[in-house]
């Protein structure tokens, strides 16, 4: 778990440092608003390393908006937003060039963060299944194979913030439960995930918590405790 | 984080290497060349014009609308499949994005503008080899203030609904000044004139392109804002 060392003193002397879990994204009172539209309202949130938040609600509820305030893209209207780790976002759009290959494509946003990035481009193939095709253009591919690809893309930087918006969509039973390994054992391997997703069966053995969006507001964040998801949303008043 | 310099020069590599594979850009701007260059020289009267007094106009017309073919395109692959979101969310200066695609735009514009000389030269018969250095720096001072206000134009044109017709009308009345500094100094120069005489044209080109640069790297970050 990450920690921030907090120290305080008196006129004299430093008495003692404290460690306080830290979480890995924060939000406070968070209002996100398009035009005079308010998407997001008062939203507070926090997720720490390990957990795995699914968040679920109606279309248009503002979920990805909150996905896109958290990984940086959007300013918050109102509010604050705490982020302690780089983010690695997988969207509705696989944020990839279809004209380059799977290769050349993860070695482009390799080279732009730096870092060992550009030694995890191979293994990273071959934990999505895509090492055959590594040399294929990403307009070949279909869209599970894309969606796939761009998970690849989001973990280059192994990011501990991991915001998923619908990361199942367009995948068949094999690849489903491919991508739900993979987001498990990122989970188990500290990784902070925020997964939004109409599909909830999937994320029983994923998700550690879960919390309804509607009405620009977020309900309270509930924890699973080995429940399923499904009844969970019921009990949500979804 | 990954500095300013590197960052961007991953990211012209990226654009150059996407266009070296589509070929669309340069191909559109090739054969639109060839179409002003064509069309501007068998419209004149030749027994009232002389090709030349029409030749350097003609040269800066066809540079402007081949190299907006280019420029169009130069966020739209970034638009299609939001690789832009990626690209933001990466540990980059923001400033190192204009960096990245002024220098792919000027490479792009530079080899349009390379491949249009000597067509111009075959068409309106003008002898451009004694004053070649000359003219390559006019070309190249020009060519910087209108790139980088297109690199600009072009991150807010994609945005919109209609992008191919939002940046020509964004674009065109900010080219006007280096544009008429071009022609201007391209006329003076192939008239065999020495730069010594054409500093004012020099500076005021010279001022466009520090203006237009540092004002296009200043705003840019902003036009990536939501």
């Amino acid at each position: 778990m990450q920690t921030r060392v907090t120290r305080w003193s008196n006129r004299s002397h430093v008495v003692v440092a404290r460690r306080v879990p830290v979480p890995v994204v924060a939000t406070r009172g968070l209002a996100r608003r398009y035009g005079y539209r308010p998407v997001l309202r008062d939203v507070s949130l926090e997720l720490y390393a390990g957990q795995a938040l699914l968040l679920v609600g109606p279309n248009g509820a503002g979920k990805t908006t909150l996905i896109r305030v958290l990984a940086g893209l959007l300013r918050p209207s109102a509010g604050t937003v705490e982020r302690h780790a780089p983010a690695g976002l997988v969207g509705h759009d696989a944020m990839l060039y279809p004209v380059l290959t799977a290769a050349e494509n993860l070695r482009f946003f390799a080279r732009l963060y730096g870092g060992d990035c550009l030694s995890r481009v191979e293994p990273l193939l071959e934990r999505i299944g895509l090492a055959d095709r590594a040399h294929d253009r990403v307009a070949t591919f279909s869209r599970g194979m894309t969606q796939r690809l761009g998970i690849a893309r989001a973990l280059l930087h192994a990011p501990t913030l991991l915001l998923l918006d619908e990361p199942l969509s367009g995948l068949d039973d094999k690849n489903r439960q491919l991508v739900l390994a993979l987001l498990t054992a990122l989970r188990d391997d500290g990784a902070a995930l925020l997964v939004v997703s109409h599909q909830l069966e999937g994320f029983a053995g994923v998700a550690s918590h879960m919390a309804r969006l509607a009405d620009t507001k977020l309900g309270p964040v509930v924890a699973l405790d080995g429940r399923d998801p499904s009844a969970v949303f019921r009990e949500l008043g979804a | 984080m990954v500095g300013l310099v590197r960052a961007a020069t991953v990211i012209a590599l990226k654009d150059l290497s996407l266009e070296l594979r589509t070929k669309t850009a340069f191909a559109s701007g090739l054969v639109f060349a060839v179409l002003v260059l064509a069309i501007l020289f068998f419209s004149r009267d030749p027994t009232a014009v002389a090709s030349r007094d029409i030749a350097p106009g003609a040269l800066w017309v066809t540079f402007t609308f081949a190299s907006i073919l280019g420029l169009n395109r130069a966020f739209v692959l970034e638009h299609e499949q939001r690789a832009m979101d990626a690209i933001l969310l990466a540990p980059i200066p923001r400033s190192a994005i204009f960096w990245g695609k002024f220098a792919g735009n000027l490479v792009f514009v530079g080899t349009i503008e390379a491949v249009s000389i000597p067509l111009f030269v075959v068409f309106y018969d003008v002898a451009v080899w004694p004053y070649l250095p000359s003219l390559l720096l006019v070309i190249a001072l020009a060519t910087v203030a209108f790139v980088a206000v297109g690199t600009l134009f072009s991150a807010i044109a994609v945005r919109t609904q209609y992008a191919e017709m939002m940046l020509p009308l964004l674009l065109l009345p900010f080219l006007v000044p280096p544009l008429v500094g071009g022609v201007q100094l391209t006329a003076r120069v192939l008239d065999g004139r020495p730069l010594s005489d054409l500093g004012g044209w020099l500076r005021l080109i010279g001022g466009f392109d520090l203006a237009f640069v540092t004002l296009a790297a200043l705003l840019f970050p902003v036009v990536l804002e939501d």
